[in-house]
């Protein structure tokens, strides 16, 4: 048996998930019925009876919403201990490579959280409408999710059955580190010019939530995440490791840098998928929450603020850069 | 009394499932009652008077059929609709009174208020007129858990009225009380109807057979009106 699959931690994981997937099972084969049968018109038994089912798929759903957050958190933590088993690895990054379905799963579960955001919002218009405007679509929502749900379980499994305790990993300064001449950032940006985007997205991003520009907040917001991960690898990074060659976006989830990582990715992924939440639902539903706005402003800049920070509190020490 | 019709009932039908088994409560009631008028539901235990008035509250949905509150139907309401509406429009006295022992008479009578958006001036002289008219207003101050059975029902009227409802709906109202203070009850109730305040009671006690104020008594059997 994988020495993997018997550690306690990847268990309480594949334990967890799989009794969560028999949940969505349950709640997809209902919803498919409700969905195909949906007549809100008609006060029939028929239609009562599909409306307490559909009832009892939306709890299933704001359940399973609520654990896969905890889950990812979970998945990422035990991704970080099982570093300790793989010869090589220093943190999650060299785990997430131990194999090809790593990268995919990480991925995959933020995608997932997005969407469920994404229901959630819809969800929260729908229980506001008097006759259940948007019942059709969260209901297929849902069903989009479910197929990404079932794609998520295979390939837990699929991760963590392949991961050889006996083959050695890259660790992230082999992952992350600068080949000699090559350049990781993105469109051959320069360190410096990376931060100038990040800087400038960010106020962009603030600046096209306020004023309602929802098209083009999406677009900055998406560009903002892809720019703020590189920022944070190649630059913020180095100055919380205080070591200008770490360069790593998991090494930061670890107790010896109190966990800051958490509070850093938290807050760039939940502004993310709040901000774009809201903006999708203005789109499609013609509906806005403004205190989710606030919300993004609030959890976005804290993100910048908290990167920020690291460096200022670096050369306020040292009087120089690293 | 106005023609308006306050509370209309079509082919209303609920039936619980217990272990694979299906047990009819209600059986097509139908059922329209106007504004101002005082309706009494009777029936023994288990006719489904309770039932019935918690659809007509929109505490619960019924298996088919339709229940309309001035016109507007509530039976598929979403939960936060029919808080609104039970908030708004329907005032609800219960047997056991459902008070918080631990607040004062006071405190139990605002809590529906709070919600409101009212000012708290607005709030405190709305709280002191339906203490005045549930007779009650003495014992403002007093700890729920204090009270007798008699001023916990009497603040559970004052809390039924303060929003205003057009409707009062009372779920064996006088079946903690002892004939004195039934009696009393039904006086208050007297002074509710000539508010012109549509009265909905679902009890067993033989005193409502004969009220002093125009009525209308509706038996209940096996969850069919009789």
């Amino acid at each position: 048996m994988n020495e993997v699959l018997l550690s306690n931690q990847i268990i309480v994981f594949l334990l967890s998930e799989s009794t969560l997937f028999i949940l969505l099972l349950v709640a997809f084969v209902v919803s498919l019925k409700v969905l195909v049968k949906w007549d809100f018109e008609s006060f029939m038994p028929f239609q009562f009876a599909l409306e307490r089912q559909a009832y009892l798929v939306s709890t299933i759903i704001l359940f399973v919403f609520v654990m896969k957050f905890i889950l990812v958190v979970y998945f990422i933590f035990s991704i970080d201990a099982l570093s300790l088993l793989l010869p090589g690895a220093m943190c999650g990054a060299g785990v997430i490579k131990a194999n090809v379905y790593g990268s995919y799963l990480l991925v995959l579960k933020l995608s997932i959280l997005f969407l469920l955001t994404l229901w959630f919002y819809i969800h929260y218009y729908d229980m506001r409408t008097k006759n259940h405007q948007w019942f059709k679509h969260k209901s297929w929502l849902f069903s989009l999710i479910f197929v990404f749900i079932v794609l998520e379980l295979g390939l837990d499994f699929s991760y963590f059955s392949n991961i050889d305790t006996h083959l050695p990993v890259s660790c992230c300064s082999a992952l992350f580190g600068q080949l000699e001449g090559a350049n990781p950032l993105p469109f051959g940006l320069s360190v410096s010019l990376l931060l100038v985007l990040f800087y400038l997205l960010y106020i962009l991003v603030i600046l096209s939530l306020k004023s309602g520009y929802t098209l083009l907040y999406i677009l900055t917001n998406i560009l903002f995440v892809y720019i703020a991960y590189y920022a944070v690898v190649y630059f913020f990074g180095t100055y919380v490791y205080q070591l200008p060659t770490h360069k790593c976006p998991f090494c930061m989830l670890q107790a010896e840098y109190a966990y800051v990582g958490y509070l850093l990715w938290a807050s760039l992924f939940m502004g993310t998928y709040i901000g774009l939440s809201d903006a999708i639902s203005t789109l499609w539903l013609g509906k806005t929450d403004p205190k989710s706005k606030n919300i993004v402003v609030w959890l976005l800049s804290l993100f910048v603020l908290l990167c920020t920070a690291y460096v200022a509190v670096y050369y306020l020490r040292n009087g120089v850069l690293l | 009394m106005s023609n308006k019709t306050m509370i209309q009932i079509e082919n209303l039908y609920r039936t619980f499932h217990h272990a694979g088994n299906a047990m009819p409560v209600l059986k097509d009631i139908n059922l329209s009652i106007g504004q101002g008028e005082c309706v009494v539901l009777k029936g023994v235990s288990g006719s489904g008077k309770t039932t019935l008035l918690s659809l007509i509250a929109g505490l619960d949905k019924p298996s088919s059929g339709k229940v309309l509150i001035e016109g507007e139907p509530i039976s598929k309401l979403p939960d936060l609709f029919a808080s609104e509406l039970r908030a708004k429009k329907i005032g609800m006295i219960f047997q056991h009174f459902n008070l918080f022992e631990h607040l004062s008479v006071n405190e139990n009578v605002t809590i529906p208020l709070i919600p409101s958006g009212l000012k708290m001036k607005e709030i405190h002289e709305k709280v002191d007129d339906a203490l005045k008219v549930a007779n009650i207003m003495h014992k403002k101050e007093v700890l729920a858990s204090r009270l007798s059975g008699g001023e916990k029902q009497r603040t559970a009227i004052a809390r039924a009225l303060v929003a205003s409802p057009n409707i009062i709906l009372c779920d064996e109202p006088t079946a903690n009380l002892d004939r004195d203070n039934s009696l009393l009850f039904i006086e208050i109730l007297g002074e509710l109807h000539r508010m012109g305040k549509t009265i909905v009671i679902a009890t067993h006690d033989p005193l409502f057979d004969s009220l002093s104020f125009e009525s209308t008594v509706i038996p209940m059997v096996d969850g069919m009106i009789g």
